[in-house]
């Protein structure tokens, strides 16, 4: 009798479905809507992560020798940054490494090579390129750095590095408390109209919920066809998003390729790779939110 | 059968509905309760199907304590008490044979129980032949026998009939209740709340009478008096 009943309940949640397809349409759009907005958050805060990640990764901390500084020095130095905990890699630019790059960098600025050869000599100082082993690492790096003393180093300003990664972990983390809040209205806002739209359902069915509790139908029976009807509001909603945000994608990607050149964005890739993850949290949370709005809607309104 | 014992009604602020009423109806009965408006009658229909709870006293039917009934049980025993209303209450977009097969459905009957008991319980209304008609396509006479064919399709042994004749003219409003007599004839005990005084008066059975929420008058072979 429990499968019966069950089976009634489906069918009877697929009739008020189709009797109020436009409500219907209009909830599994909002919800696509609330989707895909929260999909775009991820997609936004996904591309500036990454972009933030390959910036950290450009951003090397130079330590500049002394023009006279020897060789043999350097290279005890060298050892001496290698040794720390905070480093990945050293490299030794000497004088002449310098001005090799400098030229190739700025090969097509005739002015600057000019102004070079009118100099007659090599104004560079050699260098050291720390490149840190961990992006969040820079701070603790900075600081072993200003602790060495040795007399051939030149310059330790850091601080354009330390204003520039302020600035980029300010965005990092104003994207993500955005995000966040962005994410709760829509929350909000999808709870409510599931509510109103299971409120509205309820009253188009006020004549037969009557009926039903006349005839001695069970609270379950009358109220588990609206509960089913947001399950499957929640499940057109996740495949609808699936279908419309790859096909979005598809069409993002190439753009992003031109616009990160050198850099390894593959939105389509990272959607596919955490598939489950992203759309069944999706699922999860739509469904909490669905059957929360309509165990409200039905509570309330359905005692005709 | 049903057995009211000192029941009240008290309605916020403090309107009371109904005032220490006392009744016993047997199995089998068929039972008139007769008043103006607003002395009571819809509100003692609604504490026997367990859509309103008494304020104070006791409600007994078929042995079954059901002054403090909750809510899970009430469908239980809507289930063996037949209700039928003045507004007909049809789904305009189900047959008549649908109409009454939506009762056995929500409460979890085979498809095979439906399709042998409705076309049998529509015959007992005489709308046999009229399976397939809307509800539009009917008379108001014959909607409210749809109306009772469902409230009957629980076999119920009480039928509670709220003013079932109200909307319906005269000739239609005779075959109602020649039908709820046909009903009672079977066993089902009736409880017509209705101000049809003639139909009161022609059917010669006991008629309780309310005034300002009171049992005023109980005669065994009554009249419509008020």
């Amino acid at each position: 009798m429990f499968l019966l009943s069950f089976f009634r309940v489906i069918k009877f949640s697929f009739q008020d479905i189709g009797r109020n397809i436009w409500l219907s349409v209009i909830t599994i759009t909002i919800l696509i809507l609330a989707l895909f907005s929260v999909n775009m958050l991820l997609t936004v805060n996904m591309i500036s992560n990454s972009a933030i990640e390959a910036v950290k990764e450009k951003i090397d901390v130079i330590l500049y020798l002394k023009e006279d500084a020897e060789e043999d020095k350097a290279a005890a130095l060298k050892i001496k940054i290698s040794n720390l905990s905070q480093v990945k890699e050293v490299s030794y630019i000497s004088k002449a490494e310098a001005l090799k790059s400098f030229k190739l960098k700025h090969r097509d600025n005739p002015e600057i090579l000019e102004a070079l050869r009118e100099l007659g000599k090599n104004p560079l100082t050699p260098s050291l390129v720390i490149k840190p082993q961990n992006a969040d690492d820079y701070q603790a790096l900075m600081d072993s750095l200003s602790g060495i003393d040795d007399d051939i180093i030149e310059s330790r300003n850091f601080d354009d590095h330390k204003s520039m990664l302020e600035k980029i972990n300010s965005i990092t983390d104003k994207i993500s408390e955005v995000g966040v809040f962005i994410s709760f209205i829509f929350v909000l806002i999808t709870l409510l109209l599931v509510y109103n739209s299971i409120r509205v359902a309820i009253y188009t069915h006020r004549r037969e919920i009557k009926i039903m509790r006349l005839v001695g139908a069970s609270n379950w029976f009358i109220r588990a066809p609206f509960l089913f009807s947001s399950i499957i509001y929640t499940l057109a909603g996740i495949l609808s998003i699936i279908i419309i945000y790859y096909f979005f994608l598809s069409l993002l990607q190439p753009y992003l390729e031109t616009f990160f050149i050198g850099y390894d964005i593959n939105l389509l890739t990272y959607f596919k790779d955490n598939f489950v993850f992203i759309f069944g949290l999706q699922f999860i949370i739509s469904l909490i939110v669905n059957v929360v709005a309509s165990l409200f809607a039905v509570g309330k309104y359905s005692k005709v | 059968m049903i057995k009211l014992i000192n029941i009240s009604k008290i309605y916020p602020p403090n309107i009371a509905a109904l005032r220490k009423i006392n009744l016993h109806i047997k199995p089998g009965e068929f039972v008139s309760i007769v008043g103006q408006s607003g002395t009571g009658k819809t509100t003692l229909v609604k504490t026997l199907i367990g859509e309103e709870k008494v304020s104070g006293g006791k409600i007994i039917i078929g042995g079954w304590d059901i002054t403090n009934i909750g809510r899970r049980e009430v469908p239980f025993l809507r289930r063996q008490i037949g209700v039928v209303f003045q507004d007909f209450k049809l789904l305009d977009k189900k047959t008549l044979f649908e109409n009454v097969a939506f009762a056995l459905q929500v409460c979890g009957q085979t498809a095979k129980k439906i399709r042998n008991i409705v076309p049998h319980v529509l015959k007992i209304v005489g709308l046999e032949g009229k399976m397939k008609r809307y509800p539009y396509e009917i008379s108001g006479g014959e909607q409210q026998r749809v109306v009772i064919a469902r409230a009957l399709v629980h076999r119920p042994k009480i039928l509670l009939a709220d003013e079932p004749t109200g909307n319906l003219d005269s000739i239609n409003a005779e075959e109602i209740i020649e039908l709820l007599q046909k009903i009672n004839k079977f066993g089902t005990t009736i409880v017509l709340v209705t101000h049809n005084r003639e139909a009161v008066n022609r059917l010669r059975k006991r008629v309780i009478t309310l005034d300002k929420g009171t049992v005023s008058g109980d005669q065994a072979v009554g009249k419509y008096i008020l």
